[in-house]
């Protein structure tokens, strides 16, 4: 099963996945990101650093917070990928759109 | 909570082609992922000749195609004690990994050497080019009233 804790700082939520982002936890995670935008937050980190395995719903749950924080003016970056999630996005390319930050705290300096 | 009935592991100690690591039978639900995955995690342990990367690479295309099984191999009105599958992983003896998943739905109406990976803005539709992606060699049968999917992954140097 799969933990999502959201916590916003200095007009930068940090929404964090810990276990598993399958089929059954990624309709979650796009709830919590969606939630995040319509509360007026648009700038999001996605914390990988504990998800111990990411899927294709995964993914699209994260595309679909990019998506709709891109709309709102703002931006979703990922931070900290295991091996497992970082195999993931190799694969299918995502990198290319989602290219992953070394840590949280900068992952919007640049 | 669904319980896997089979086993996991192996009795045998001596590095052999076609060593299982799991054998599982199950009820072809969403709850499915998180059992098979549970008892691969508990099962690496006793196979340290298969590497991380392997290790990954199978089964995250295993995870999708037993998304995809539970999604979409059957019919709404499928009574939900009849929807069955059985996953069976077996190493190869030379770091690589051997899969095979059998359900009783439906046949699928795909043709697995038309997968393409969707744009990266695509919120969906990435699963077996995923799958495909990540193995050496992965294919779709119809084996009289059941669907057998079949992985391979190759040790890569």
């Amino acid at each position: 099963m799969i933990e999502i804790d959201v916590s916003t700082e200095r007009g930068i939520a940090v929404v964090v996945p810990r276990g598993r982002l399958n089929m059954v936890a990624a309709k979650r995670l796009r709830e919590a990101l969606a939630e995040v935008v319509a509360g007026g937050t648009h700038r999001i980190v996605v914390d990988l650093g504990e998800t111990t395995f990411l899927d294709s719903s995964g993914l699209g749950a994260l595309v679909s917070g990019l998506k709709a924080a891109r709309q709102a003016g703002g931006d979703l970056r990922v931070a900290r990928p295991t091996p497992e999630v970082l195999a993931v996005f190799q694969l299918t390319n995502i990198d290319k759109v989602l290219r992953p930050r070394p840590d949280v705290a900068s992952a919007f300096d640049v | 909570m669904s319980e896997p009935t089979g086993s996991t592991g192996s009795t045998g100690s001596a590095r052999t082609a076609g060593r299982v690591v799991a054998h599982l039978e199950l009820p072809a639900d969403p709850e499915a992922l998180d059992t098979a995955h549970d008892a691969l995690d508990a099962a690496w342990a006793e196979h340290p000749e298969i590497g991380a990367g392997e290790r990954i690479r199978f089964v995250t295309a295993l995870m999708e195609i037993l998304g995809n099984v539970v999604e979409h191999a059957y019919a709404a009105d499928a009574s939900a004690a009849e929807r069955r599958l059985t996953v069976e992983v077996v190493g190869d003896g030379d770091g690589g990994l051997r899969g095979r998943i059998e359900d009783n739905g439906q046949p699928a109406a795909l043709d697995l050497s038309d997968v393409v990976m969707p744009d990266a803005d695509a919120e969906s539709g990435r699963g077996l080019a995923l799958a495909v992606a990540a193995l050496d060699d992965l294919s779709y049968i119809r084996v009289g009233s059941r669907n057998v999917w079949t992985l391979r992954c190759e040790r890569r140097p």
